[in-house]
Protein backbone atom coordinates (compact mmCIF):
# COMPACT_ATOMS: atom_id res chain seq x y z
CA UNK A 1 0.00 0.00 0.00
CA UNK A 2 1.24 3.52 -0.78
CA UNK A 3 0.18 6.79 0.78
CA UNK A 4 0.71 10.26 -0.64
CA UNK A 5 2.11 13.32 1.13
CA UNK A 6 2.58 16.60 -0.72
CA UNK A 7 5.98 18.24 -0.30
CA UNK A 8 4.30 21.39 1.06
CA UNK A 9 2.85 19.34 3.90
CA UNK A 10 6.12 17.58 4.71
CA UNK A 11 7.28 20.04 7.43
CA UNK A 12 4.00 19.72 9.26
CA UNK A 13 4.25 15.91 9.02
CA UNK A 14 7.62 16.05 10.81
CA UNK A 15 6.24 18.55 13.38
CA UNK A 16 3.43 16.06 14.00
CA UNK A 17 5.96 13.28 14.67
CA UNK A 18 7.93 15.54 17.01
CA UNK A 19 4.91 15.81 19.33
CA UNK A 20 4.94 12.16 20.34
CA UNK A 21 8.34 10.86 19.26
CA UNK A 22 12.02 11.62 19.60
CA UNK A 23 12.88 12.21 15.94
CA UNK A 24 16.32 11.51 14.48
CA UNK A 25 17.38 12.50 11.00
CA UNK A 26 20.39 13.30 8.85
CA UNK A 27 21.93 16.62 9.88
CA UNK A 28 24.83 18.57 8.42
CA UNK A 29 27.20 19.72 11.10
CA UNK A 30 30.97 19.43 10.75
CA UNK A 31 30.12 16.14 9.07
CA UNK A 32 26.79 14.62 8.11
CA UNK A 33 25.27 12.30 10.69
CA UNK A 34 22.03 11.10 12.25
CA UNK A 35 21.05 13.32 15.14
CA UNK A 36 18.05 14.24 17.25
CA UNK A 37 16.22 17.09 15.51
CA UNK A 38 13.91 19.84 16.76
CA UNK A 39 12.34 20.83 13.46
CA UNK A 40 12.20 19.73 9.84
CA UNK A 41 14.46 22.65 8.83
CA UNK A 42 17.48 20.90 10.36
CA UNK A 43 17.22 17.94 7.99
CA UNK A 44 19.88 17.50 5.34
CA UNK A 45 18.56 15.08 2.73
CA UNK A 46 20.92 15.49 -0.24
CA UNK A 47 23.49 12.73 0.23
CA UNK A 48 24.24 9.59 2.20
CA UNK A 49 25.49 10.59 5.66
CA UNK A 50 29.14 10.20 6.57
CA UNK A 51 28.42 8.75 10.03
CA UNK A 52 26.01 5.80 9.91
CA UNK A 53 22.81 5.34 11.91
CA UNK A 54 24.28 2.49 13.97
CA UNK A 55 25.53 5.02 16.50
CA UNK A 56 21.94 5.65 17.68
CA UNK A 57 21.69 2.00 18.77
CA UNK A 58 25.33 1.33 19.53
CA UNK A 59 26.81 4.47 21.03
CA UNK A 60 30.56 4.71 21.31
CA UNK A 61 30.34 4.07 25.00
CA UNK A 62 27.35 2.58 26.85
CA UNK A 63 27.10 1.23 30.41
CA UNK A 64 25.74 -2.33 30.44
CA UNK A 65 26.32 -3.54 34.00
CA UNK A 66 26.70 -1.69 37.28
CA UNK A 67 28.36 -3.02 40.41
CA UNK A 68 27.25 -1.63 43.73
CA UNK A 69 27.74 -3.03 47.23
CA UNK A 70 28.84 -6.45 45.98
CA UNK A 71 25.86 -6.83 43.67
CA UNK A 72 25.61 -6.49 39.93
CA UNK A 73 22.66 -5.06 38.05
CA UNK A 74 22.10 -4.92 34.33
CA UNK A 75 20.96 -1.72 32.65
CA UNK A 76 17.68 -2.14 30.84
CA UNK A 77 17.18 -0.57 27.45
CA UNK A 78 15.88 2.85 26.64
CA UNK A 79 12.10 2.63 26.06
CA UNK A 80 11.73 6.12 24.58
CA UNK A 81 9.66 6.08 21.38
CA UNK A 82 11.89 7.05 18.49
CA UNK A 83 11.52 7.71 14.80
CA UNK A 84 14.51 7.77 12.48
CA UNK A 85 13.79 9.63 9.26
CA UNK A 86 15.91 9.67 6.14
CA UNK A 87 17.52 6.23 6.23
CA UNK A 88 18.65 5.13 2.78
CA UNK A 89 18.16 1.56 1.59
CA UNK A 90 21.74 0.80 2.65
CA UNK A 91 21.17 2.15 6.17
CA UNK A 92 17.96 0.16 6.54
CA UNK A 93 19.60 -3.07 5.43
CA UNK A 94 22.49 -2.40 7.77
CA UNK A 95 20.07 -2.34 10.70
CA UNK A 96 18.63 -5.67 9.62
CA UNK A 97 22.16 -7.10 9.48
CA UNK A 98 22.98 -5.78 12.96
CA UNK A 99 19.82 -7.39 14.36
CA UNK A 100 21.31 -10.82 13.60
CA UNK A 101 24.47 -10.25 15.66
CA UNK A 102 23.40 -8.05 18.57
CA UNK A 103 21.58 -9.91 21.33
CA UNK A 104 21.83 -7.72 24.41
CA UNK A 105 18.72 -6.16 26.04
CA UNK A 106 20.00 -2.60 25.59
CA UNK A 107 20.13 -2.91 21.83
CA UNK A 108 16.96 -4.96 21.49
CA UNK A 109 14.68 -2.63 23.46
CA UNK A 110 15.99 0.38 21.58
CA UNK A 111 15.33 -1.34 18.27
CA UNK A 112 11.87 -2.46 19.32
CA UNK A 113 10.85 1.08 20.20
CA UNK A 114 12.10 2.66 17.01
CA UNK A 115 10.21 3.30 13.78
CA UNK A 116 12.44 3.45 10.70
CA UNK A 117 11.47 5.73 7.84
CA UNK A 118 13.44 5.28 4.65
CA UNK A 119 14.10 7.81 1.92
CA UNK A 120 14.92 7.04 -1.69
CA UNK A 121 18.56 7.79 -2.52
CA UNK A 122 18.43 10.41 -5.28
CA UNK A 123 22.09 11.37 -5.42
CA UNK A 124 24.37 8.36 -4.95
CA UNK A 125 28.00 9.32 -5.53
CA UNK A 126 30.93 7.61 -7.23
CA UNK A 127 31.59 5.39 -4.19
CA UNK A 128 28.10 3.85 -3.92
CA UNK A 129 27.70 0.25 -5.08
CA UNK A 130 24.51 -0.79 -3.29
CA UNK A 131 22.99 -2.42 -6.37
CA UNK A 132 25.72 -5.07 -6.26
CA UNK A 133 24.88 -6.12 -2.71
CA UNK A 134 21.46 -7.77 -3.14
CA UNK A 135 19.67 -5.45 -0.75
CA UNK A 136 16.10 -6.16 0.35
CA UNK A 137 13.09 -3.99 1.19
CA UNK A 138 13.13 -3.57 4.93
CA UNK A 139 11.41 -0.54 6.42
CA UNK A 140 8.43 0.63 8.41
CA UNK A 141 7.83 3.48 5.96
CA UNK A 142 9.67 4.41 2.78
CA UNK A 143 9.49 7.85 1.14
CA UNK A 144 9.85 8.05 -2.63
CA UNK A 145 10.00 11.69 -3.79
CA UNK A 146 8.22 12.74 -7.00
CA UNK A 147 7.80 16.22 -8.43
CA UNK A 148 5.38 17.67 -5.89
CA UNK A 149 4.74 14.83 -3.48
CA UNK A 150 6.20 11.87 -1.60
CA UNK A 151 4.84 8.39 -2.30
CA UNK A 152 5.06 6.52 0.98
CA UNK A 153 5.32 2.71 0.96
CA UNK A 154 4.15 1.07 4.17
CA UNK A 155 6.16 -1.88 5.43
CA UNK A 156 4.71 -2.61 8.85
CA UNK A 157 1.86 -1.88 11.24
CA UNK A 158 4.23 0.33 13.26
CA UNK A 159 4.73 2.46 10.16
CA UNK A 160 1.10 2.48 9.15
CA UNK A 161 0.12 4.04 12.48
CA UNK A 162 2.11 7.17 11.54
CA UNK A 163 0.46 7.74 8.13
CA UNK A 164 -3.11 6.65 8.81
CA UNK A 165 -4.53 10.11 8.13
CA UNK A 166 -2.89 10.50 4.71
CA UNK A 167 -4.72 9.72 1.45
CA UNK A 168 -3.97 6.44 -0.28
CA UNK A 169 -2.28 6.67 -3.68
CA UNK A 170 -4.57 6.12 -6.67
CA UNK A 171 -1.82 4.54 -8.71
CA UNK A 172 1.16 2.91 -7.02
CA UNK A 173 4.61 4.00 -8.12
CA UNK A 174 7.36 1.42 -8.56
CA UNK A 175 10.49 2.37 -6.69
CA UNK A 176 13.59 1.98 -8.90
CA UNK A 177 17.13 1.10 -7.83
CA UNK A 178 19.42 4.04 -7.12
CA UNK A 179 21.81 4.85 -9.95
CA UNK A 180 25.25 3.36 -9.32
CA UNK A 181 28.40 3.86 -11.31
CA UNK A 182 30.49 1.51 -9.18
CA UNK A 183 29.96 -2.23 -9.44
CA UNK A 184 31.32 -5.07 -7.33
CA UNK A 185 31.67 -7.80 -9.89
CA UNK A 186 32.51 -10.80 -7.71
CA UNK A 187 31.43 -11.53 -4.16
CA UNK A 188 32.46 -15.15 -3.81
CA UNK A 189 36.10 -14.41 -3.05
CA UNK A 190 36.76 -17.21 -0.58
CA UNK A 191 39.27 -19.01 -2.79
CA UNK A 192 41.30 -15.82 -3.39
CA UNK A 193 42.31 -15.38 0.26
CA UNK A 194 45.96 -16.01 -0.46
CA UNK A 195 46.09 -13.96 -3.64
CA UNK A 196 49.06 -11.58 -3.68
CA UNK A 197 46.88 -8.72 -4.88
CA UNK A 198 45.80 -7.92 -1.31
CA UNK A 199 49.34 -7.02 -0.33
CA UNK A 200 49.25 -3.78 -2.33
CA UNK A 201 46.18 -2.60 -0.42
CA UNK A 202 47.56 -3.69 2.93
CA UNK A 203 50.75 -1.80 2.14
CA UNK A 204 48.75 1.42 1.83
CA UNK A 205 46.66 0.72 4.96
CA UNK A 206 47.52 2.80 8.03
CA UNK A 207 45.42 0.66 10.41
CA UNK A 208 43.58 3.84 11.39
CA UNK A 209 40.26 1.98 11.67
CA UNK A 210 38.25 4.80 10.04
CA UNK A 211 36.56 2.27 7.73
CA UNK A 212 35.15 0.29 10.64
CA UNK A 213 34.05 3.43 12.48
CA UNK A 214 32.06 4.62 9.47
CA UNK A 215 30.79 1.19 8.42
CA UNK A 216 27.07 0.88 9.19
CA UNK A 217 27.35 -2.87 9.91
CA UNK A 218 30.58 -3.01 11.93
CA UNK A 219 29.42 -3.97 15.40
CA UNK A 220 32.51 -5.50 17.03
CA UNK A 221 32.95 -4.18 20.53
CA UNK A 222 35.04 -4.17 23.63
CA UNK A 223 33.80 -4.57 27.20
CA UNK A 224 35.59 -2.21 29.55
CA UNK A 225 35.39 -1.72 33.30
CA UNK A 226 35.65 1.50 35.25
CA UNK A 227 36.43 1.55 38.94
CA UNK A 228 34.64 3.97 41.25
CA UNK A 229 36.52 6.05 43.81
CA UNK A 230 35.68 3.66 46.67
CA UNK A 231 37.65 0.93 44.82
CA UNK A 232 34.82 -1.57 45.21
CA UNK A 233 32.02 -0.51 42.91
CA UNK A 234 32.31 -0.03 39.21
CA UNK A 235 30.69 0.19 35.84
CA UNK A 236 31.06 -2.12 32.88
CA UNK A 237 30.47 -0.69 29.45
CA UNK A 238 30.35 -1.72 25.84
CA UNK A 239 32.65 0.38 23.65
CA UNK A 240 33.41 0.51 19.95
CA UNK A 241 36.37 -1.59 18.85
CA UNK A 242 37.90 -2.17 15.46
CA UNK A 243 39.35 -5.30 13.87
CA UNK A 244 41.95 -3.05 12.21
CA UNK A 245 43.73 -2.49 15.52
CA UNK A 246 46.35 -4.90 16.79
CA UNK A 247 44.85 -4.99 20.26
CA UNK A 248 41.65 -6.43 18.81
CA UNK A 249 42.91 -10.00 19.13
CA UNK A 250 45.48 -9.49 21.88
CA UNK A 251 45.14 -12.05 24.68
CA UNK A 252 46.59 -12.15 28.17
CA UNK A 253 50.32 -12.61 27.86
CA UNK A 254 50.58 -10.25 24.90
CA UNK A 255 50.04 -12.49 21.89
CA UNK A 256 48.07 -10.88 19.09
CA UNK A 257 46.59 -13.39 16.66
CA UNK A 258 46.26 -11.02 13.71
CA UNK A 259 49.57 -9.29 14.00
CA UNK A 260 50.14 -8.39 10.35
CA UNK A 261 48.28 -5.51 8.77
CA UNK A 262 47.56 -7.71 5.79
CA UNK A 263 45.59 -10.24 7.79
CA UNK A 264 43.66 -7.50 9.62
CA UNK A 265 42.76 -5.77 6.36
CA UNK A 266 41.66 -9.04 4.80
CA UNK A 267 39.60 -9.86 7.88
CA UNK A 268 37.54 -6.71 7.29
CA UNK A 269 36.83 -7.49 3.64
CA UNK A 270 36.26 -11.20 4.17
CA UNK A 271 34.00 -10.67 7.18
CA UNK A 272 31.79 -8.46 5.02
CA UNK A 273 31.61 -10.77 2.02
CA UNK A 274 32.36 -14.32 3.16
CA UNK A 275 32.24 -15.03 6.91
CA UNK A 276 28.89 -13.40 7.67
CA UNK A 277 27.42 -14.97 4.54
CA UNK A 278 28.28 -18.44 5.82
CA UNK A 279 26.29 -17.94 9.02
CA UNK A 280 23.39 -15.78 7.86
CA UNK A 281 23.09 -16.39 4.12
CA UNK A 282 23.55 -12.77 3.11
CA UNK A 283 26.37 -10.28 2.73
CA UNK A 284 27.34 -8.06 5.62
CA UNK A 285 28.30 -5.24 3.25
CA UNK A 286 25.47 -2.99 2.08
CA UNK A 287 27.44 -1.10 -0.57
CA UNK A 288 27.12 2.34 1.00
CA UNK A 289 30.74 3.12 0.13
CA UNK A 290 31.49 4.81 3.45
CA UNK A 291 34.72 2.85 3.99
CA UNK A 292 36.00 3.93 0.58
CA UNK A 293 34.93 7.52 1.05
CA UNK A 294 36.62 7.93 4.42
CA UNK A 295 39.89 6.08 3.78
CA UNK A 296 42.80 8.53 4.14
CA UNK A 297 44.96 6.54 1.73
CA UNK A 298 42.14 5.89 -0.77
CA UNK A 299 42.16 2.11 -0.54
CA UNK A 300 39.52 0.80 -2.92
CA UNK A 301 38.94 -2.86 -2.13
CA UNK A 302 36.02 -3.00 -4.55
CA UNK A 303 38.38 -2.19 -7.39
CA UNK A 304 40.83 -4.77 -6.05
CA UNK A 305 38.19 -7.49 -6.11
CA UNK A 306 37.18 -6.53 -9.64
CA UNK A 307 40.82 -6.80 -10.68
CA UNK A 308 41.06 -10.13 -8.88
CA UNK A 309 38.21 -11.40 -10.96
CA UNK A 310 39.85 -10.46 -14.24
CA UNK A 311 43.21 -11.79 -13.02
CA UNK A 312 41.71 -15.16 -12.23
CA UNK A 313 39.99 -15.47 -15.60
CA UNK A 314 43.27 -14.61 -17.31
CA UNK A 315 44.96 -17.32 -15.28
CA UNK A 316 42.30 -19.84 -16.27
CA UNK A 317 42.67 -19.03 -19.95
CA UNK A 318 46.43 -19.25 -19.60
CA UNK A 319 47.01 -15.96 -21.37
CA UNK A 320 48.99 -12.91 -20.36
CA UNK A 321 47.50 -9.71 -19.10
CA UNK A 322 47.06 -7.22 -21.90
CA UNK A 323 48.25 -3.67 -21.50
CA UNK B 1 21.45 -12.99 26.15
CA UNK B 2 22.76 -11.14 29.13
CA UNK B 3 25.98 -9.63 30.40
CA UNK B 4 24.83 -9.88 34.00
CA UNK B 5 27.33 -11.78 36.17
CA UNK B 6 26.43 -13.23 39.56
CA UNK B 7 28.61 -13.04 42.68
CA UNK B 8 29.96 -16.30 44.16
CA UNK B 9 32.07 -16.91 47.25
CA UNK B 10 35.56 -18.37 47.12
CA UNK B 11 35.78 -21.22 49.61
CA UNK B 12 39.41 -22.19 49.12
CA UNK B 13 42.51 -21.02 47.31
CA UNK B 14 45.27 -23.45 46.43
CA UNK B 15 48.64 -22.11 45.34
CA UNK B 16 50.56 -24.29 42.87
CA UNK B 17 53.37 -22.18 41.53
CA UNK B 18 54.32 -18.52 41.66
CA UNK B 19 51.81 -17.80 38.88
CA UNK B 20 49.14 -20.50 39.08
CA UNK B 21 46.35 -20.73 41.63
CA UNK B 22 43.23 -22.86 41.96
CA UNK B 23 40.08 -21.15 43.23
CA UNK B 24 37.29 -23.29 44.63
CA UNK B 25 34.05 -21.35 44.22
CA UNK B 26 30.66 -22.18 45.72
CA UNK B 27 28.52 -22.11 42.63
CA UNK B 28 25.60 -24.30 41.57
CA UNK B 29 26.56 -24.37 37.93
CA UNK B 30 26.57 -27.45 35.78
CA UNK B 31 28.68 -26.85 32.68
CA UNK B 32 29.60 -29.49 30.10
CA UNK B 33 33.24 -30.58 30.17
CA UNK B 34 35.26 -28.18 28.00
CA UNK B 35 32.87 -25.24 28.27
CA UNK B 36 34.19 -21.94 29.56
CA UNK B 37 32.93 -19.30 31.95
CA UNK B 38 33.46 -15.54 32.07
CA UNK B 39 35.07 -14.69 35.40
CA UNK B 40 35.16 -11.06 36.41
CA UNK B 41 36.37 -8.67 39.06
CA UNK B 42 34.25 -5.48 39.35
CA UNK B 43 36.05 -2.46 38.01
CA UNK B 44 38.82 -4.49 36.42
CA UNK B 45 37.24 -6.66 33.75
CA UNK B 46 36.26 -10.07 32.55
CA UNK B 47 38.25 -13.00 31.28
CA UNK B 48 37.21 -16.32 29.79
CA UNK B 49 38.49 -19.28 31.79
CA UNK B 50 37.92 -23.02 31.51
CA UNK B 51 35.79 -24.60 34.20
CA UNK B 52 38.38 -26.99 35.58
CA UNK B 53 36.16 -29.30 37.62
CA UNK B 54 32.69 -29.10 39.11
CA UNK B 55 30.18 -31.22 40.95
CA UNK B 56 26.98 -29.15 40.87
CA UNK B 57 27.89 -27.38 44.11
CA UNK B 58 31.43 -26.19 43.47
CA UNK B 59 33.37 -25.01 40.48
CA UNK B 60 37.17 -25.09 40.44
CA UNK B 61 38.91 -22.46 38.37
CA UNK B 62 42.57 -22.83 37.50
CA UNK B 63 44.10 -19.41 36.89
CA UNK B 64 47.49 -18.44 35.53
CA UNK B 65 48.45 -14.88 36.22
CA UNK B 66 48.97 -13.43 32.77
CA UNK B 67 46.87 -10.29 32.37
CA UNK B 68 44.95 -7.51 34.12
CA UNK B 69 41.99 -9.53 35.33
CA UNK B 70 44.01 -12.51 36.48
CA UNK B 71 46.29 -10.18 38.44
CA UNK B 72 43.23 -8.82 40.22
CA UNK B 73 41.96 -12.37 40.78
CA UNK B 74 45.23 -13.26 42.43
CA UNK B 75 44.58 -10.64 45.11
CA UNK B 76 41.35 -12.39 46.13
CA UNK B 77 41.35 -14.55 49.24
CA UNK B 78 39.10 -17.08 50.89
CA UNK B 79 35.57 -15.72 51.50
CA UNK B 80 35.97 -12.98 48.91
CA UNK B 81 33.47 -12.84 46.08
CA UNK B 82 34.10 -13.06 42.39
CA UNK B 83 31.61 -12.69 39.56
CA UNK B 84 30.81 -15.40 37.03
CA UNK B 85 28.54 -15.67 34.01
CA UNK B 86 28.15 -18.59 31.68
CA UNK B 87 28.80 -21.38 30.85
CA UNK B 88 29.41 -20.71 27.16
CA UNK B 89 30.62 -22.72 24.18
CA UNK B 90 30.04 -26.25 23.06
CA UNK B 91 32.51 -28.29 25.10
CA UNK B 92 33.93 -31.68 24.18
CA UNK B 93 31.88 -33.71 21.65
CA UNK B 94 30.89 -36.32 24.26
CA UNK B 95 28.54 -38.23 21.94
CA UNK B 96 31.39 -38.88 19.50
CA UNK B 97 33.75 -39.97 22.29
CA UNK B 98 31.60 -42.76 23.69
CA UNK B 99 32.81 -46.35 23.19
CA UNK B 100 36.17 -45.05 21.95
CA UNK B 101 39.71 -45.03 23.27
CA UNK B 102 40.72 -41.56 24.35
CA UNK B 103 44.06 -39.81 24.21
CA UNK B 104 44.19 -36.60 26.23
CA UNK B 105 47.17 -34.31 25.96
CA UNK B 106 47.63 -31.07 27.82
CA UNK B 107 50.44 -28.61 28.29
CA UNK B 108 50.74 -26.28 31.26
CA UNK B 109 47.44 -24.70 32.31
CA UNK B 110 45.85 -26.52 29.37
CA UNK B 111 45.28 -29.17 31.99
CA UNK B 112 42.18 -27.27 33.18
CA UNK B 113 39.60 -28.23 30.51
CA UNK B 114 41.12 -31.71 30.22
CA UNK B 115 40.55 -32.19 33.97
CA UNK B 116 36.83 -31.62 33.49
CA UNK B 117 36.76 -34.34 30.83
CA UNK B 118 38.81 -36.79 32.92
CA UNK B 119 36.41 -36.34 35.81
CA UNK B 120 33.48 -36.94 33.47
CA UNK B 121 35.15 -40.15 32.27
CA UNK B 122 35.73 -41.20 35.89
CA UNK B 123 32.01 -40.83 36.60
CA UNK B 124 30.94 -42.64 33.44
CA UNK B 125 33.85 -45.08 33.16
CA UNK B 126 31.88 -47.81 31.36
CA UNK B 127 31.00 -45.59 28.42
CA UNK B 128 34.62 -45.21 27.38
CA UNK B 129 37.36 -47.71 26.54
CA UNK B 130 41.04 -47.22 27.32
CA UNK B 131 42.18 -43.76 28.34
CA UNK B 132 45.71 -42.46 27.71
CA UNK B 133 46.71 -39.21 29.35
CA UNK B 134 49.88 -37.20 28.68
CA UNK B 135 50.75 -33.98 30.44
CA UNK B 136 53.62 -31.69 29.68
CA UNK B 137 55.14 -29.19 32.11
CA UNK B 138 58.30 -27.14 32.30
CA UNK B 139 59.88 -28.67 35.39
CA UNK B 140 58.94 -30.32 38.69
CA UNK B 141 58.06 -27.02 40.33
CA UNK B 142 55.56 -26.29 37.56
CA UNK B 143 53.57 -29.52 37.80
CA UNK B 144 49.90 -28.68 38.41
CA UNK B 145 47.25 -30.75 40.18
CA UNK B 146 49.92 -33.31 41.15
CA UNK B 147 47.72 -35.06 43.75
CA UNK B 148 44.98 -35.57 41.17
CA UNK B 149 47.53 -36.88 38.69
CA UNK B 150 48.66 -39.49 41.25
CA UNK B 151 45.03 -40.50 41.72
CA UNK B 152 44.46 -40.80 37.97
CA UNK B 153 47.59 -42.94 37.58
CA UNK B 154 45.73 -45.75 39.34
CA UNK B 155 42.85 -45.68 36.84
CA UNK B 156 44.29 -44.60 33.48
CA UNK B 157 47.57 -44.69 31.55
CA UNK B 158 49.01 -41.39 32.77
CA UNK B 159 52.44 -40.05 31.86
CA UNK B 160 53.95 -36.69 32.68
CA UNK B 161 56.80 -35.19 30.70
CA UNK B 162 59.03 -32.33 31.83
CA UNK B 163 60.60 -30.39 29.00
CA UNK B 164 63.11 -28.34 30.93
CA UNK B 165 64.15 -30.58 33.82
CA UNK B 166 67.06 -32.94 33.31
CA UNK B 167 67.31 -33.96 36.96
CA UNK B 168 63.79 -35.23 37.54
CA UNK B 169 63.27 -38.77 38.83
CA UNK B 170 59.62 -38.50 39.69
CA UNK B 171 58.49 -37.74 36.14
CA UNK B 172 59.75 -38.45 32.63
CA UNK B 173 62.06 -36.16 30.69
CA UNK B 174 61.17 -34.68 27.31
CA UNK B 175 58.45 -32.90 25.43
CA UNK B 176 54.96 -34.30 25.70
CA UNK B 177 54.97 -35.61 22.11
CA UNK B 178 58.19 -37.50 22.82
CA UNK B 179 56.64 -39.06 25.92
CA UNK B 180 53.60 -40.05 23.90
CA UNK B 181 55.73 -41.52 21.11
CA UNK B 182 57.63 -43.59 23.69
CA UNK B 183 54.48 -45.13 25.19
CA UNK B 184 52.65 -45.74 21.90
CA UNK B 185 48.95 -45.22 22.71
CA UNK B 186 46.29 -47.17 20.81
CA UNK B 187 45.18 -45.37 17.68
CA UNK B 188 42.39 -47.66 16.44
CA UNK B 189 38.93 -46.37 17.41
CA UNK B 190 40.58 -43.48 19.13
CA UNK B 191 39.94 -39.77 19.51
CA UNK B 192 42.66 -37.40 20.72
CA UNK B 193 41.85 -34.25 22.69
CA UNK B 194 44.46 -31.52 22.96
CA UNK B 195 44.77 -28.38 25.01
CA UNK B 196 47.78 -26.15 25.34
CA UNK B 197 49.78 -23.54 23.48
CA UNK B 198 49.21 -23.69 19.70
CA UNK B 199 52.83 -24.60 18.95
CA UNK B 200 52.64 -27.53 21.38
CA UNK B 201 49.35 -28.74 19.86
CA UNK B 202 50.92 -28.48 16.40
CA UNK B 203 53.85 -30.66 17.44
CA UNK B 204 51.62 -33.21 19.13
CA UNK B 205 49.32 -33.36 16.09
CA UNK B 206 52.26 -34.14 13.81
CA UNK B 207 53.28 -36.98 16.13
CA UNK B 208 49.71 -38.29 16.28
CA UNK B 209 49.53 -38.24 12.48
CA UNK B 210 52.76 -40.24 12.39
CA UNK B 211 51.25 -42.78 14.79
CA UNK B 212 48.33 -43.14 12.40
CA UNK B 213 45.60 -40.88 13.75
CA UNK B 214 43.97 -38.72 11.08
CA UNK B 215 43.11 -35.02 11.50
CA UNK B 216 39.36 -35.63 11.86
CA UNK B 217 39.98 -37.65 15.04
CA UNK B 218 41.95 -34.90 16.75
CA UNK B 219 40.29 -32.07 18.70
CA UNK B 220 41.95 -28.79 19.58
CA UNK B 221 40.84 -26.53 22.39
CA UNK B 222 41.45 -22.99 21.17
CA UNK B 223 42.32 -19.81 22.96
CA UNK B 224 41.20 -16.41 21.66
CA UNK B 225 40.18 -13.11 23.14
CA UNK B 226 36.49 -13.18 24.03
CA UNK B 227 34.36 -10.33 25.33
CA UNK B 228 30.74 -11.43 25.06
CA UNK B 229 30.79 -15.22 24.99
CA UNK B 230 27.90 -15.72 22.57
CA UNK B 231 29.02 -14.63 19.12
CA UNK B 232 28.28 -10.91 19.22
CA UNK B 233 31.51 -9.02 19.78
CA UNK B 234 33.46 -10.63 16.93
CA UNK B 235 36.71 -10.74 18.89
CA UNK B 236 37.31 -14.49 18.84
CA UNK B 237 36.74 -15.11 15.15
CA UNK B 238 39.09 -17.49 13.37
CA UNK B 239 37.97 -16.61 9.86
CA UNK B 240 34.26 -17.53 9.85
CA UNK B 241 34.26 -19.55 13.08
CA UNK B 242 33.51 -18.03 16.46
CA UNK B 243 35.60 -19.70 19.16
CA UNK B 244 32.99 -18.76 21.76
CA UNK B 245 29.93 -20.31 20.19
CA UNK B 246 31.28 -22.79 17.61
CA UNK B 247 34.08 -23.95 19.92
CA UNK B 248 36.25 -23.65 21.97
CA UNK B 249 36.80 -27.31 21.04
CA UNK B 250 37.27 -27.77 17.29
CA UNK B 251 37.99 -30.80 15.18
CA UNK B 252 41.47 -30.25 13.77
CA UNK B 253 40.46 -30.83 10.14
CA UNK B 254 37.88 -28.03 10.56
CA UNK B 255 40.21 -25.49 12.14
CA UNK B 256 43.42 -26.35 10.26
CA UNK B 257 42.69 -24.64 6.89
CA UNK B 258 41.47 -21.53 8.70
CA UNK B 259 44.54 -21.30 10.92
CA UNK B 260 46.80 -21.85 7.92
CA UNK B 261 45.00 -19.13 5.97
CA UNK B 262 45.40 -16.59 8.76
CA UNK B 263 48.99 -17.67 9.29
CA UNK B 264 49.75 -17.19 5.58
CA UNK B 265 49.35 -13.42 5.87
CA UNK B 266 51.47 -13.13 9.00
CA UNK B 267 55.11 -12.26 8.67
CA UNK B 268 54.57 -10.53 5.32
CA UNK B 269 54.88 -7.07 6.79
CA UNK B 270 53.87 -5.89 10.22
Amino acid sequence: MQKVLSKAQFPSFIEGLLKSYEVYGPVKDKNTKFQKIGSSKELYLDTVTEIPAKNIFLPEHEVIVEFKGGKASERQGDTKKRVIFGLRTCDLNALQILDKVMFDPLYLTKRKNTVTIGLFCEHPDEFCFCNSMELVNYYDLFFYPQKNEYYISVGSAKGLALVKGLPTAKKEVKIPHPLNTKVLEEKNIEKSYRNKIWEADAEKCLSCSACTVDCPTCNCFDIKDQLEMNLKDGKRSRCHMSCQLKSFTRVAGGKSYRDARLSRFKHFVYHKLVYYHKHQGRYMCVGCGRCLRVCPTKIDWVKTINLLDSMETIKKKGGKKKE
Amino acid sequence: MTYLPKPYVITAVEVFTSDVKLFKVKCAMDPQPGQFIEVSVPGVGECPLASCSFDGKYVDILVRNAGNVTTALFDLKKKDALFIRGPYGKGFPLAQLKKKNLIMIAGGTGIAPVTSLIEYVEKHRREFKEVFIYFGFRDEAHVLLSDRIEKWKKKFHVHVGLSNDVLTHKYERGYVQEIMEKHKPKVEHTVALLCGPETMMGGVTLELNRLGLTDNKICWSMERRMECGFGSCGRCQIQDLYVCKDGPIFRYDVIKPRLENEQSSEGVKK
